[in-house]
């Protein structure tokens, strides 16, 4: 039991990378050469934590699927934990995106794509959790919150698609995505960020997995000795 | 944008992840903590308990 | 055929019962005119301002909360004199019963715009949009399948839970925002500058494909959301 709710090999590999990417962003990838200079730096934590969310609630989509085919109470675990950590992850993208836009456009809030697709996923995926309070019965919690996985997965990618979408004819070409174009001295440290933070969602995932684990046991046997 | 206007908000940006990690982590420290020594509890019941279970089993 | 049989037979009694009783079409398009009024003094500001590019947001907003009302109301009947256990009980297939019910609510739908476009454009719509009117409708069915396929699917699972009508909007408008964004960037163009099938073309797409997607997310997922 202790091993399951403690990974400390993933969290240390994870730190280790994370802290490696930090250090050749400020020390070895060079100055950006827009405007935004050194604020720029925001990035190499900013966009792996974003896609780490967005590989969060992949794993529950996955999750929520093999729940509805086997109705086996641990990929309902997994669903809960790999969402509330995708949540946290979520405002943490919020929360530097919003820096990012007062850096670089002098503006904490843009409607800008990405950062209004966020926004909305913050609002999707808190809903699940109140869905999941106003059922009683287990199974069927764990089923519902299945289904709104589900259509909420599925509900990201067309978000993005839609905010950028203004009247016809009423405002030149929406923004197009930027940053295609990353010299390899960036992209090392970017990289080296991405793989320590998907490492970080993994050995959280299995943490939190553990204690889940935990609580359910503690929840029967409460029942079973009738209190 | 100068070296010292950047680092401001680069130093804000980290801040808020470090705390948020930070929290969250601890967060679930508490619940482990709470649930262990629940689970504790709960198992020393149990082994106290049998013997009432048999009797009150009708 | 069978299928279609019951299909009917599920959306006939839904008609039926509305048609006696009128409550929910009554109150939905009391709603839609009240809109209308709080709109009006909402935006107008000052005198003679041109609400022209507002009113396809307005609509929207208009539908889709009308539309909440509804859906609870359509399901609240059915729990109350549990009727959908009855349904429930016969060999129905649960995905007819999903088709069955969103065809429904599309009508009810329909029965709304029917009323509250006419009023809406002819108290805000500076422009005649005559010569666009076949687009007009397109984007309206299009995004109206959409509306009622993710509504009904989702007023099921809330009307199982504890909280019911409470749960409904919590869930529903998150997802729907995406299809809205679209109808109202299509209907707005239409009211303001005229628009053609050219123009709106990646928008009519994205509708058609929203409510393809979900047609299909649903037809996985109903036999889950109803409940043994």
């Amino acid at each position: 039991m202790k091993k399951l709710v403690s990974a400390p090999a993933l969290f240390a590999a994870a730190g280790v990378l994370l802290v490696t990417g930090l250090l050749l962003a400020f020390l070895y990838s060079p100055m950006d050469a827009s405007t935004m200079g050194y604020s720029q730096k925001i990035f190499y934590y900013h966009a792996p934590i974003a896609e780490t969310a967005l590989l969060a609630f992949g794993i529950s989509f996955v999750a929520a699927i093999l729940y509805l085919r086997s109705q086996n109470d641990k990929w309902d675990r997994l669903g809960v934990v790999s969402i509330r950590l995708g949540l946290v992850f979520s405002i943490l993208v919020m929360a530097t995106g919003m820096i990012w836009g007062k850096a670089a456009w002098g503006t904490w809030w843009d409607w800008e794509p990405r950062l209004t697709t966020f926004l909305l996923v913050c609002f999707l995926y808190t809903a699940y959790f109140v869905l999941r309070s106003v059922v009683d019965e287990e199974q069927r919690r764990a089923t519902f919150a299945a289904v709104f996985a589900i259509i909420a997965f599925i509900d990201v990618p067309i978000t993005f698609f839609a905010t950028r979408f203004l009247p016809a004819g009423m405002h030149p070409t929406v923004i197009t995505s930027s940053g295609t174009g990353m010299p390899g001295s960036m992209f090392v440290s970017f990289f080296i960020s991405m793989i320590g933070m998907t490492l970080l969602l993994v050995a959280l995932i299995r943490r939190d997995l553990g204690i889940e684990e935990l609580r359910d046991r503690v929840a029967d046997l409460k029942h079973s000795i009738g209190g | 944008m100068t070296i010292e206007e950047g680092a401001k908000f680069v130093a804000a940006a980290y801040a808020i992840i470090l705390a948020v990690l930070v929290i969250y982590y601890f967060m679930s420290a508490r619940r482990v903590n709470a649930l262990k020594r629940d689970m504790e509890l709960l198992e020393q019941e149990v082994q106290r308990r049998p013997p009432a279970a048999g009797e009150s089993g009708d | 055929m069978t299928g279609w049989r019951q299909f009917m037979a599920i959306l006939r009694k839904d008609l039926i019962r509305e048609l006696r009783t009128r409550e929910m079409i009554i109150s939905m398009i009391l709603f839609v005119l009240l809109a209308m009024v709080i709109f009006h003094y909402a935006f107008g500001v000052k005198e003679d301002v041109d609400l022209t590019y507002f009113t396809g947001g307005m609509l929207w907003v208009t539908f889709i909360f009308a539309m909440l009302l509804g859906l609870n109301r359509s399901f609240a009947q059915e729990q109350d004199e549990r009727c959908l256990d009855g349904l429930l009980l016969c060999p129905v297939d649960r995905v007819t019963i999903f088709f069955a019910k969103t065809a429904g609510n599309l009508i009810f739908l329909l029965i709304i715009q029917v009323v509250a476009v006419p009023v809406f454009t002819l108290f805000f719509v500076h422009r005649g949009y005559g010569s666009d009117i076949v687009l007009f409708v397109v984007v309206l069915l299009l995004a109206d399948v959409g509306i009622c396929a993710l509504g009904t699917l989702l007023a099921t699972i809330s009307m199982n839970t504890r909280s019911r009508d409470l749960l409904l909007p919590i869930i529903f408008l998150p997802l729907i925002v995406p299809l809205l964004i679209a109808a109202t960037a299509a209907t707005t163009t239409i009211f303001a500058t005229g628009a053609s099938f050219g123009v709106l073309g990646t928008r009519l797409l994205f509708l058609l494909g929203f409510d393809a997607v979900f047609m299909v997310a649903a037809y996985g997922t109903y036999d889950f959301a109803i409940g043994e």
